[in-house]
């Protein structure tokens, strides 16, 4: 039986430096493997779509812009993801991987939690499509 | 003069929220003066109706929904649910995945085990092992997130086998952490065992016997503690376990300081397998193929989680969504042996008594309707939701 045993943990955290990191100042080192902010490379894709299935918290949407020359757009949106993984095993064709680097994705405003993949033009021509779809629908409902 | 006046009983009550546990929980404490004479829980404030939400998510899906059934064990969540769709499947896991999933359940393990003695440490007012156990959790918290990508989530599973692996970098990693934890792990002992201020919070307190543990069905270390000598990981083998197989830790005290003793002693048990499982890892694949609609069927899966045994049941109709999926949690087998030993012992023993089962309190909220005039009815998930909001209001 003793009393204070753990007095001589308490003396040594005095002489040592605190465990606690300094984050914001200091930027620790993340893992190799770990798993941050979905990359998606719409030159590798086949459109099958798969991922967007898999996906438990539906943060993934396929546009398809053209079939035939495999040209596709991906909207994922940052805010819905919990970062599992599951679209980089499900995808046969490894056009999806999670970021080790890209982690800090807080934001103040929705515009930022919205990422669209894929070739310029093809990007420009689904936010086009968007557009035209929003204005159609918002002239019905003014018309009724 | 007069008739004499029967003592009146004065009931303490707790919760949801009070400042002894971080998760919501009602009780009420009947006391004499200090002393408690009777005990009652009433739980159902975090109910998430996830067991229902599986009904309208695929099987790949419902991996993820399940891993986060419990924030602290969410790896043998995903590992028994994995494992039942697997049974369903007649799909056999390659020999490496299964080592992996082991090697990963008893990092969670050291990590719920460390978690819980620096909360059941706090609770019986011994910060300095609070912080320095938890100072110490850190070193498997990053293990777990160099290996799987994520501290707490771990999503290591997939529905046939693993995602990950691990390579030499990880295993030294690996290695070097042990002995730090294991060095640490071996001074909380003493600390527990020895320390006098400490020992008079736990000796004696909360003593359950053998029988009394039995007849409450207790699970888990807490059971364990009062020698009840069982552990799914060895009566019913799974992942590696038959390969790489631990011994059963018991300790037949029953009170709070065999509670400590036990998880402290499992936590060896844990150090001496990772190591085993590392130096020995079979080579194999990682994943095998599985089909994405399960055949019609039902199975039961079974997994011995850091708080006890974790029961899986699911039911299948063919499709590529699940029918029914039961999940039963140690710490809801627990709560009676929490209410039958809280009575006779202080007020202020009851932090430690409730701390001493290591509860996890939204894993074990269940919604039971009480159907009195025999019409059968389904609910929908939208039912379930207004029935919520009308509650809550």
């Amino acid at each position: 039986m003793t009393i204070g045993s753990m007095l001589g943990d308490i003396v040594n955290s005095f002489i040592k430096k605190p465990v606690t990191e300094k984050y914001p100042f200091v930027r620790s080192e993340t893992p190799e493997d770990f798993r941050g902010k979905v990359v998606f490379d719409a030159e590798t894709c086949t459109g099958c779509g798969l991922c967007v299935k898999d996906c438990p918290s539906k943060a993934l949407e396929l546009f398809t812009v053209d079939k035939a020359n495999k040209k596709f757009v991906m909207l994922y949106r940052v805010d819905r993801c919990t970062y599992c993984a599951q679209c980089e095993v499900s995808c046969r064709s490894k056009s999806i991987s999670l970021s080790d680097d890209q982690w800090e994705l807080a934001a103040t405003s929705l515009k930022p939690f919205e990422v669209y993949y894929g070739r310029e033009e093809d990007v420009k021509y689904v936010l086009d499509q968007a557009a035209q779809t929003a204005a159609g629908a918002s002239e019905e409902t003014e018309k009724e | 003069m007069g008739s004499e006046k029967k003592p009146e009983k004065f009931v303490v009550s707790i919760g949801p929220q009070h400042p002894a546990l971080k998760e919501p929980g009602h009780f009420e404490f009947g006391v004499e003066g200090e002393i408690v004479t009777s005990a009652t829980a009433r739980l159902g404030f975090v109910h998430r109706g996830m067991e229902k939400g599986t009904e309208s998510r695929t099987w790949v899906q419902n991996l993820y929904l399940m891993e986060r059934v419990c924030g602290i064990c969410s790896h043998v969540h995903a590992m028994a649910y994995a494992q039942g769709v697997e049974k369903l499947a007649h799909v056999e896991v390659p020999p490496r995945a299964r080592a992996i999933r082991e090697l990963i359940a008893e990092l969670e393990r050291i990590h719920s085990h460390l978690l819980w003695l620096g909360v059941a440490a706090h609770e019986g007012g011994f910060d300095t092992l609070f912080m320095l156990s938890w100072r110490d959790r850190e070193t498997v918290m990053d293990l777990l997130e160099s290996i799987t990508g994520n501290r707490v989530n771990y999503s290591a599973n997939v529905l046939g086998g693993v995602k990950i692996d691990i390579d030499e970098a990880k295993i030294s990693a690996i290695h070097k952490g042990m002995d730090f934890l294991e060095e640490r792990t071996r001074h909380y002992m003493k600390v527990v065992t020895e320390d006098e201020t400490f020992l008079g919070r736990t000796r004696n307190i909360g003593s359950m016997s053998l029988d009394l543990a039995l007849r409450l069905g207790a699970v888990g270390p807490t059971a364990r503690a009062s020698g009840v000598t069982y552990d799914v990981r060895v009566d019913s083998p799974y992942a590696a376990y038959a390969d790489f197989p631990i011994k059963v830790v018991t300790d037949t005290a029953g009170d709070l300081e065999a509670r400590f003793v036990v998880r402290i002693k499992e936590l060896y048990e844990s150090f001496r397998v990772i190591r085993e499982l590392i130096d020995h890892m079979p080579a194999s694949e990682l994943t095998t193929r599985i089909p994405r609609r399960m055949p019609e069927g039902e199975v039961v899966s079974r997994v011995e989680a850091p708080r006890g045994e974790l029961f899986y049941y699911l039911k299948s109709n063919g499709s590529d969504m699940p029918e029914r999926i039961k999940v039963r949690t140690p710490s809801l087998c627990n709560w009676g042996s929490v209410l039958s030993t809280a009575v006779g012992h202080k007020l202020a023993d009851m932090p430690m008594i409730l701390a001493g089962i290591d509860p996890c309190f939204s894993c074990n909220d269940r919604m039971v309707l009480v159907n009195q005039d025999n019409n059968l009815s389904t609910w929908s998930w939208e039912d379930l939701r207004q029935y919520g909001i009308e509650y809550y209001k």
